[in-house]
């Protein structure tokens, strides 16, 4: 069973800049090199890569819009109690432990969203492990947005979170 | 002139013997006798005699040629070399393309695959950096496209960045290129452009003065350069630093009498300063694919032969972010804002990402470096 969390920062090129091109240094074969060092099969297992931006002047001084920690902790734990009521008596506990024989039963997907799936399958080159850690991520997506069944922009979100791996 | 098979194969072995730039030697080569004769020359150990004074080194590295060299090896070379499909070509035969041709420094002789561009039809050396903008590599698709389509034939470097990226262009665009290397024209330089390498020698062509085999080195570079102005009636500038490569091929086409066009970028880009120090001097400046192409005459009407705008038609909400979307990658934290900074609504996670897929999937958007967006061309 899955029972780490994996969470590693990394930067996207020597310079740290990378894709700010307007700052960045390097030419693209060093950018190349430098994020080959994480090899492809280490890649494949990460589920969601997402960059850290920049912070600036205002960022430090202003409020942030958007949610507070607070609310989405409460978002976090109504998607932990719906997995734990989706699961009882399965033995799974969350999403992640989902094993390729369950995915019809709990991350089914309609027609249409299907049809989007083979289509960026084949877009972005993908692996069985690869499209089955995509519906993991989409399958809690949508548990973050109250358990209703997974649907395209779900699917999107979760496709974006690996977007590390299209320019290997 | 036109050589026999077997004399031909003399002639290649004159043009290797004689060693790189040997043409004024090759010249006075021509005046002491036939290809054949001027072996049997080399091999009795007389060129020195017959050769003047300055070519004395040049004359005694060819007997030394010669005698390592009998005349089955010389005729087996050539037709080895044929039968890889590679036709060596000299000045003194008619297939010589004549533009280059007319340039006081040309190649004595010109090692090819595929097809040499066609004397009747205009052609475009499309140059620029190698480390290239978003924007150039966007504005060099389009004009190569749009030159290809109307029957303009582009020829470049083969290099990475613009030059590559403008020929694929314009093969992609049915069109036909020929690019000019720095090393022999069996050798596939730079590595990652095997695709377009493949690509050209079937629907278009790959030339070289240097002879097969040849590695490309940092000194064959700069000598192309002339090759690839002088195969051309004008040469357009998409991106250059203001001190760089591309700046030696205008520096050759000025010299050969070729028009020069440059593409004008932001002051602040120092990717356009070069171009922008062309046009400063006078170069022409370029806007729009087809008013260039209007400007070239060559008979075009506006009439496209590819459509052009045969695209997916948008709904609003990846109409809106497109609208967004720049040349410079933005990554999708900055989209969001600037989708609300314009619209007044935020835009989901989920909505963001899946209409930044799907103009990616239409072509209009392109991803690197994670979460990071650009528009391209279209």
């Amino acid at each position: 069973m899955n029972c780490i969390n994996f969470v590693v920062p990394m930067n996207p090129c020597p310079c740290g800049y990378y894709p700010d091109l307007s700052r960045c240094r390097c030419t693209p074969h060093e950018v190349r090199r430098y994020l080959r060092r994480v090899s492809g099969p280490v890649l494949d297992r990460i589920d969601i890569c997402v960059e850290a931006h920049p912070v600036g002047f205002k960022d430090i001084v202003q409020r942030p819009a958007g949610e507070s920690s607070r609310q989405v902790r409460a978002r976090v734990m109504e998607a932990r109690r719906i997995q734990e009521e989706r699961y009882t008596g399965t033995g799974i506990r969350f999403n992640a432990d989902l094993r390729a024989a369950d995915m019809e039963r709990f991350c089914n997907l309609g027609t249409e969203q299907k049809r989007f799936m083979e289509r960026m399958f084949a877009s972005m080159k993908l692996t069985a492990r690869g499209y089955h850690r995509i519906l993991k991520v989409a399958r809690t997506v949508a548990d973050l947005a109250g358990g209703g069944k997974i649907e395209e922009e779900h699917l999107a979100e979760a496709i974006c979170y690996r977007q590390m791996e299209v320019f290997q | 002139m036109t050589y026999q098979n077997a004399e031909k194969a003399y002639v290649h072995w004159m043009y290797q013997a004689a060693g790189m730039g040997g043409r004024k030697v090759l010249e006075a080569l021509e005046k002491t006798g036939t290809p054949e004769e001027i072996y049997k020359l080399a091999v009795k150990g007389k060129l020195r005699e017959r050769l003047a004074g300055k070519y004395g080194r040049k004359a005694e590295r060819m007997e030394v040629e010669a005698c390592s060299c009998g005349v089955h090896d010389i005729q087996e070379a050539y037709r080895q070399m044929t039968d890889r499909g590679i036709s060596f070509v000299t000045l003194r035969e008619q297939e010589y393309p004549k533009r280059l041709a007319a340039v006081p420094d040309a190649p004595y002789g010109l090692y090819y695959v595929g097809r040499l561009p066609e004397e009747g039809k205009k052609s475009i050396a499309v140059i620029g950096a190698r480390n290239c903008s978003e924007y150039g590599r966007v504005m060099a698709g389009q004009f190569a496209r749009t030159l290809a389509a109307a029957g303009v034939q582009v020829v470049s470097g083969m290099a990475r960045g613009i030059d590559g990226i403008g020929q694929q262009a314009a093969l992609d665009a049915g069109g036909y290129s020929l690019g000019v290397l720095g090393c022999g024209v069996d050798v596939c330089y730079p590595p990652e452009n095997e695709r377009l390498y493949g690509q050209l020698i079937e629907k278009g062509g790959i030339c070289s003065e240097y002879p097969p085999g040849i590695a490309p080195r940092a000194m064959l570079f700069p000598p192309r350069n002339r090759i690839i102005s002088g195969m051309c009636d004008g040469v357009l500038v998409v991106e250059a630093k203001e001190r760089s490569g591309t700046l030696i091929t205008v520096d050759m086409a000025l010299e050969q009498g070729r028009e020069v066009y440059a593409l004008p970028g932001r002051v602040t880009d120092p990717l356009s300063r070069g171009c922008n120090e062309l046009i400063r001097q006078g170069a022409e400046l370029v806007e729009s694919p087809q008013k260039f192409l209007q400007s070239l005459d060559t008979g075009f009407d506006g009439q496209m032969s590819y459509s052009q705008m045969e695209l997916p038609i948008l709904d609003s909400v990846q109409g809106k972010l497109l609208q967004l979307l720049d040349f410079q990658p933005l990554s999708m934290e900055a989209l969001r804002q600037a989708y609300r900074d314009t619209y007044g609504t935020y835009m989901t996670v989920p909505e963001l990402c899946h209409g930044l897929l799907q103009l990616c999937a239409m072509d209009y958007a392109g991803q690197v470096g994670g979460n990071y967006y650009f528009r391209k061309g279209k």
